[in-house]
């Protein structure tokens, strides 16, 4: 066809532009690299910058190693600005030019997705899945693994954190998710819809750390007779009780924290969960009210069921995060009392105590842990009909 | 550990010399640094009059924040505006250590950093991570003037450290003039320390103030308790087996010191608050109830009479300051003072438990030389001993430095009739140990009211790396 008469007539000198354009590029980047690595790169630049300007004593200070480093840093933010787009930008047209021209159509468009995914799967090879499965190799083959393993799957301390992770993922999902629904289903009805759920949404943007430290003074404890600023204990000691250490005394002090992650994450499960409801055609409901159904009934056996794969959806994607938590109780207890859970104990293994081989197990075993329900999320998505 | 046993082996009993300043050697004049010689080619080079390193940075990081790390800045401040060097001061906080660990791993260390665990430093040093403070400084000055410290942080010919601060732990603070109004006497006998407290119980207030709560640190106060009645009850030797595990935790002795720790934290009434206070209080607040809330003592009585702690606590912890920023209206020395904890087994004298923080270097270069050598000099500290906080771990340092210090004067004074000398043992344990097990079996057992004494312990046993 016409397509393939032009392309023949355009192989020529110019074609060879693209290939040497992608050349040059991809040494720009690598030499833009190596400048942002050097951390005096940026400082000798800068000297260069003060001696034109006339400023020599500022000049040598920078070559130095000391001075004003603004100028230094401003330069390197230029040059990864350049180097990052740019680069980025150069590689993709460049491949995509060359795979286009040189290349017959047919292979072309075979070749063309995996030259824009090709990239993120290399970055996700080299920084994911080798270090996943360096991990998982040497959490088995290194001198003390298999004592770390048994260590891992014995030790009663590390039983009862197990438990605790059970425990934060009952409670946590379902108090995340039912609570999430429940709001999203009522709140549809309410004539300020958006300021509640903004309400609802805004602990989402706060870090798992900042709402350790606001609960931390919400739960806080002073001996009886004393005035208490904790929030929980003033409403205690108000009803006529003596004030409770809540976060020192297990098991509530799990279940509390685990209030706070739900305080966190109903937002996420209400939002997505609202958008699903909104979605139910209005002839549905309408015609399960002509049937008679009531508004309970009508939640629970209409609705529900037809939002079930986002229900599904973020079932799992809290079940992930609540998997995950460290923060809270780093922060709050740092484990002890029996909050212990397992992430908090492969960070206190690897960066308190050193070592390294019982924090591998530790990391595999979340691993293990969390592969089930990411496979369920991906067969989810599956049935969805997202793309897979 | 052999290592560990020789290394407190060496911190005994010559912290005399610390207190007294009787090394005597040149006494350094506070405001006369820059033209007298040092004897340390690289601080003396800097120095000179046309500051050859000026304009150059040196980083160290440190856990210091608040009002240590003011103290320590000012410490700096003079080397700083003689030399021209930039002192670039990373105040951490309680995660300094993870953070240390985390940036000389990743190949990114700080040039220097201070470091309060012996075990850690060594650690390093046979890693190959720290510039061996030998070829810095001349070995047997640096051993001389910190004749009690150096071998904690020493492994055979090499020196991994500078020692740069000690504490003293076996002091109690106490209202002073609480004390006096109701005419009780300071405790100089284990005997009498029981008595105050019944009679402070029978009075209705609560003798003790404890509070631990510090994240994920809480449990470090218990383990200072526990060392210094074992040190009272067990004697030094023991304690030293204690550390290198050669008795365990789970030893008649231990056993015995936890059961007179048991009876001063566990008694009905003896502490503010009760076992719960002591795990639930944050350590920056127990002392609070021995303040009045106005500044007048008259016809007050405070809640809690003593609080068992190191010499670094000072005005900042106070409630007035602490919550306003300004500094306190309550005078250590009139208002508040220190005793000595007291002797418990007149047969194991009167011990004294310290621990210090010391200087690692991690780059090798002139400025960071000249600032190495300018901390193991007396000067390095000297704004923090004038701001009445700090003892210094250099031995020729004056003694009139200390003179008209209330805090550093009882402190020295303590050291100076210790009969032994023990450094603190979680510091040179295991980490997985000292900073782990027996701080979280400690908390447990004071969370339990002091019950499975056994169990906790041999859980810490349990734990203790093959």
């Amino acid at each position: 066809m016409t397509e393939s008469i032009e392309r023949v007539d355009r192989v020529g000198w110019r074609a060879l532009l693209m290939p040497m354009g992608v050349l040059l590029g991809a040494v720009g980047v690598v030499l833009g690299l190596l400048f942002l690595t050097d951390r005096q790169a940026a400082a000798n630049a800068s000297a260069v910058i003060w001696d034109l300007v006339g400023n020599s004593s500022e000049a040598t200070n920078l070559r130095r190693g000391g001075g004003d480093q603004t100028l230094a840093k401003l330069i390197a933010l230029v040059v990864a600005v350049v180097v990052g787009v740019g680069g980025i930008w150069l590689f993709f047209a460049g491949m995509n030019a060359i795979v286009e021209r040189l290349l017959p159509e047919r292979t072309a468009r075979k070749v063309i997705p995996w030259v824009f995914v090709g990239p993120a799967l290399v970055l996700l090879a080299i920084f994911l899945v080798f270090p996943a499965v360096l991990t998982i190799v040497s959490s088995v083959t290194s001198a003390d693994g298999l004592k770390n393993w048994e260590w891992a799957l014995t030790n009663p301390a590390m039983l009862a954190t197990y438990r605790n992770n059970i425990v934060w993922l009952v409670v946590g999902t379902a108090g995340a998710v039912g609570l999430g629904l429940l709001i999203a289903g009522l709140v549809d009805r309410v004539k300020h819809e958006s300021f509640a759920k903004m309400l609802v949404f805004i602990p989402l943007a706060i870090s798992l750390v900042g709402a350790s430290v606001i609960w931390r003074f919400v739960y806080a404890w002073k001996p009886g007779g004393l005035e208490q600023y904790g929030l929980l204990n003033a409403l205690w000691t108000g009803i006529g009780f003596d004030p409770v250490p809540w976060i020192q005394t297990p098991p509530i002090n799990t279940y509390l924290m685990v209030v706070i992650l739900i305080w966190l994450q109903t937002g996420f499960a209400m939002v997505i969960l609202s958008a699903a409801i909104k979605g139910v055609p209005a002839e549905v409901t309408e015609a399960a009210k002509l049937d008679g159904a009531t508004e309970q009934q009508l939640f629970l056996k209409v609705i529900v069921p037809m939002i079930r794969g986002s229900l599904v959806t973020v079932t799992i994607t809290t079940a992930i995060v609540v998997l995950k938590v460290f923060d809270i109780v780093y922060s709050l207890t740092g484990g002890r009392f029996d909050t212990d859970v397992v992430a908090n104990q492969m960070f206190l293994q690897k960066f308190q105590f050193g070592n390294e081989g019982r924090a591998a197990v530790l990391a595999v075993i979340l691993f293990i842990a969390v592969l089930p329900l990411m496979i369920l999320n991906v067969r989810q998505m599956k049935r969805q009909g997202l793309p897979t | 550990m052999r290592t560990t046993r020789s290394m407190t082996a060496t911190a005994v009993l010559t912290m005399a010399a610390l207190a007294a300043g009787t090394g005597a050697v040149t006494a350094q004049s506070p405001s006369a640094m820059a033209p007298a010689a040092t004897g340390y080619a690289e601080l003396d080079q800097a120095m000179g009059a046309d500051q050859p390193f000026a304009g150059t940075k040196v980083s160290v990081q440190t856990q210091w924040i608040g009002g240590e790390g003011e103290n320590f800045a000012a410490s700096v401040a003079a080397f700083e505006a003689a030399t021209g060097i930039d002192i670039v001061v990373d105040s951490i906080g309680s995660s300094h250590e993870t953070v240390l660990r985390t940036r000389i791993e990743g190949g990114a260390p700080p040039d220097l950093a201070m470091l309060a665990q012996p075990s850690a430093i060594i650690e390093y040093g046979k890693a190959g991570q720290l510039v061996d403070i030998a070829t810095i400084l001349d070995g047997a000055k640096l051993a001389a003037e910190h004749a009690a410290t150096v071998g904690l942080y020493s492994t055979d010919a090499s020196v991994w450290a500078i020692p740069y601060k000690v504490d003293v732990k076996s002091t109690i603070w106490y209202p002073i003039k609480a004390f006096e109004a109701a005419g009780y006497a300071v405790p100089t006998t284990y005997d009498e320390l029981i008595a105050l407290a019944d009679q402070i119980v029978a009075s209705g207030s609560a003798p003790f103030c404890i509070g631990m709560e510090a994240g994920t640190a809480t449990g470090w106060q218990a383990t200072d308790w526990l060392e210094d009645v074992v040190l009272r009850t067990a004697g030094v030797d023991v304690y030293n087996k204690w550390i290198s595990h050669e008795i365990p935790f789970d030893s008649p002795e231990i056993m015995a010191a936890m059961e007179k720790v048991a009876q001063l934290w566990f008694t009905e009434g003896y502490v503010f608050g009760g076992n719960t206070a002591i795990v639930a209080t944050p350590q920056t607040q127990p002392m609070d109830p021995m303040f009045p809330t106005d500044g007048n003592w008259e016809g007050f009585t405070p809640g809690c009479w003593m609080q068992k702690q190191a010499t670094w606590y000072g005005p900042d912890f106070f409630p007035d300051q602490r919550t306003s920023g300004q500094p306190s209206q309550y005078v250590i020395g009139e208002d508040i003072g220190l005793f000595y904890f007291p002797e418990i087994d007149s047969a194991q004298g009167t011990p004294a438990l310290g621990a210090g923080d010391a200087l690692m270097v991690l780059a090798d270069r002139p400025e960071v030389r000249a600032a190495a050598q300018y901390l193991s000099t007396p000067a390095g500290i000297e704004a923090w001993i004038a701001a009445g906080s700090a003892l210094s771990a250099n031995q020729t340092t004056p003694a009139e430095w200390y003179a008209g210090n209330y805090k550093l004067e009882v402190a020295s004074g303590i050291v100076a009739n210790a009969t032994s000398f023990g450094f603190d043992a979680s510091d040179l344990m295991p980490s997985v140990v000292g900073a782990g097990s027996f701080w979280t079996e400690m908390v447990n057992w004071i969370a339990a009211g002091g019950a499975d004494t056994q169990a906790r312990l041999q859980a810490i046993d349990a734990s203790w790396p093959q």
